[in-house]
């Protein structure tokens, strides 16, 4: 990680001072620059900065544009007043400056006939839980650790009244409800222990009956793998459909050039940490320029010694031309294969690459890919 | 005991702490826990605390919530290391406590005290980063082999940081099991840190190949053969900071407000009074704010990146 040098200018009143060298101070220097689009290092002195007219940018602020670097016109509308645009750039400021705890975000924007809007909230609580596991979920054993139940990412185009969004529960139902014949790395070791101590105890008819507790009472994906695509919404959503088209890639230069990002955001949908035996988690993030947007929607399964999973479901939107394209990549591959890959051994934690799914997805072997297209023509 | 008060004050203010210190704090805390039973005795009143998992300033809040340690005795069900950024400091400042006030805390093990796990899941890379070698992470590990596997209040309450086993039918049992170690990867230690309740009818094998969920019936056997009213558990994550489950036998307490920073969710501690009676204080996680008094959420990988 990085040490930023603006990190003295920060300092906390009150409080409790925290140690200099300390990840914390740096994942707070992040939030506060990411509430500053400019990617501005200073910190806004003043709440009322962030009060600028929405439908207006300033060509002409502070922070003066180069020549080099034109600005585009702002054609993009801040739809929720918590969520303003920045005064020097006019990026959608997210999360909110109003952000409180338990946190709920919910910004939103449009450009033309398009509006991006995203929503954060906390885990379930313990109604919207039962509800799910009682109805929504019925038969899935036991649900992820955490739930974002309630958070979404949505593109919609309102002149065709055609979206996708992609949501927890949605994501969630796509888990299968049947063994998923993975295990984790003791398993066999701890069964064939239990099964000894069975043979041991076959006389002590006070010891409980280990031959039925070994058996897996509810069967259902306990990794969650899902293969979620996005829920596709809106009054239209059955009249225009993707046309597969394997040939077609998403334009990497021009998702490549470093157009401004208007809008960005990030969240977890869910996430199990498998009894400390790996990751299952289902993150989606998007960032919106000027012309185009992508979205990125992956499942990163990581089970300890046994296997490394990437789902990812990409959606790219090009908004003067009304396209929208998704892409399906998946990965996979076995745990022990790929960490060889890594060569640094000399890093003190040479598996920290296992945790970074952009690493692992790099390093896998893909197993499937699908491209797909959709324009507005009937 | 002048050092140990220096030191707790230097935690409090998240200052560092020398190698040296951590030695030397780290071996009379063996010292100390060597001498404790796997189940310790306590006496009511007791507040009993859920995982903590390095997040010092709520575990401030939660000794400023519940009376502070100089008033109140305390249980804490284990997980007191990893994923936050202060899992050193929120350890180290439980041992002073537990070495200054010996039988007004009671520290026992969870899954996260041990070798493997913090490897993984963060204490053993903040002490790298914090002190660019391994030796304090080794120290407190060592610490980690000596706390307890649970505790009984009044005879009454049950505590233990995951669950029930099936190699366990009786406290006693609990009690000969030799805990100096590494937990396991399989019996009745490993069962104890690793369980969780389900609505199951009875002992089965978690779809993951390993490890066990219990349902209502083995909880009411335990409560009958060992006479007790209650098993007081953390280990899993509640949105409301508490869980009660079969008819009230079995309690889920967690005490790590907004876990991971951003899992938006409040904690909670049980205090257990003379009459046996529960009482649950909630608290939220502690509010940082930026340079004009603004709330900061602080989140992970909140900057914006051209990713592709």
């Amino acid at each position: 990680m990085s040490e930023r040098q603006d990190n003295k200018k920060f300092t906390r009143p009150g409080g409790i001072n925290t140690i200099q060298v300390d990840a914390a101070r740096q994942v707070h220097m992040r939030t506060m620059q990411a509430r500053i689009p400019g990617g501005g290092s200073t910190t806004q002195s003043s709440t009322s900065r962030y009060k600028v007219p929405q439908t207006t940018m300033s060509n002409s602020g502070p922070r003066t544009p180069t020549a080099s670097r034109m600005i585009p016109p702002a054609r993009h509308i801040c739809n929720n007043p918590n969520n303003p645009p920045c005064a020097n750039c006019g990026g959608v400021i997210i999360p909110s400056p109003k952000a409180f705890l338990p946190l709920e975000d919910r910004p939103s924007m449009s450009i033309n006939n398009w509006t991006i809007s995203s929503k954060k909230r906390p885990i379930l609580n313990a109604e919207e839980l039962h509800n799910w596991e009682t109805k929504e979920l019925r038969g899935l054993g036991a649900l992820p650790e955490m739930i974002f139940g309630n958070n979404f990412i949505r593109v919609m185009n309102t002149e065709h009244k055609w979206g996708i969004e992609y949501n927890t529960l949605d994501a969630l139902k796509m888990v299968a409800l049947s063994d998923s014949g993975i295990r984790v790395a003791h398993s066999k070791a701890w069964l064939d222990s239990k099964l000894q101590q069975q043979q041991n105890n076959a006389e002590d008819s006070s010891g409980i009956d280990m031959e039925n507790s070994l058996k897996i009472v509810k069967n259902y994906d306990w990794t969650y793998s899902t293969e979620y695509e996005g829920t596709v919404v809106g009054d239209n959503k059955d009249k225009y459909s993707f046309k597969v088209d394997n040939n077609l890639t998403l334009p990497v230069d021009k998702l490549s050039k470093q157009d401004k990002i208007l809008y960005f955001d990030e969240m977890v949908l869910f996430e199990d940490e498998l009894a400390d035996c790996g990751v299952s988690m289902l993150n989606v993030k998007i960032r919106v320029m000027n012309e185009r947007l992508l979205l990125l929607s992956r499942f990163f399964l990581r089970v300890d010694d046994v296997l490394l999973r990437v789902y990812d479901s990409r959606i790219y939107v090009e908004f003067d031309d009304n396209i929208v394209m998704r892409e399906i990549k998946k990965y996979e591959g076995n745990y022990n294969d790929i960490l060889a890959k890594h060569h640094i051994s000399h890093s003190h934690d040479p598996k920290a690459a296992l945790r970074d799914s952009n690493w692992v997805a790099e390093h896998t072997p893909i197993i499937d890919r699908r491209c797909e297209v959709m324009t507005f023509n009937d | 005991m002048m050092k140990i008060d220096r030191t707790i004050t230097l935690l409090k203010q998240g200052k560092h702490i020398t190698e040296e210190a951590v030695y030397s704090l780290c071996l009379k805390a063996q010292e100390l826990l060597m001498t404790e039973a796997n189940v310790t005795h306590v006496d009511t009143p007791v507040t009993i605390c859920g995982d903590i998992h390095g997040q010092l300033h709520d575990l401030l809040t939660l000794f400023g919530k519940s009376g502070g340690v100089e008033k109140t005795r305390y249980i804490f069900l284990g997980d007191f290391v990893d994923r936050g950024f202060y899992s050193l400091e929120s350890f180290l400042l439980l041992i002073c406590y537990k070495l200054k006030y010996p039988d007004r805390i009671t520290l026992i093990r969870g899954n996260h005290e041990t070798r493997q796990i913090t490897k993984v899941y963060g204490f053993y890379d903040e002490i790298m980063r914090k002190y660019g070698n391994s030796n304090v992470w080794r120290y407190c590990c060592e610490v980690f082999d000596y706390l307890s596997l649970g505790a009984i209040i009044n005879n009454n309450i049950f505590c233990v940081h995951g669950g029930l086993s099936p190699d366990v039918s009786t406290i006693d049992e609990i009690r000969a099991i030799d805990r100096k170690q590494e937990v396991p990867h399989e019996g009745a230690m490993c069962d104890l840190l690793w369980s969780d309740p389900d609505d199951v009818e009875k002992w089965s094998l978690s779809p993951r190949g390993a490890g066990f969920v219990f349902g209502q019936n083995e909880v009411n056997q335990f409560l009958h053969t060992n006479n007790v009213e209650l098993i007081a558990r953390a280990h899993q994550l509640v949105m409301e900071g508490y869980k009660e489950m079969f008819d009230g036998g079995l309690v889920t307490v967690w005490s790590a407000p907004n876990y991971c920073y951003r899992c938006g969710n409040v904690a909670a501690v049980l205090r257990i009074e003379d009459d046996l009676q529960r009482n649950y204080t909630i608290f939220d996680a502690v509010q940082p704010q930026d340079g004009v008094g603004n709330a900061i959420i602080p989140t992970k990988k909140s900057q914006m990146d051209y990713f592709l």
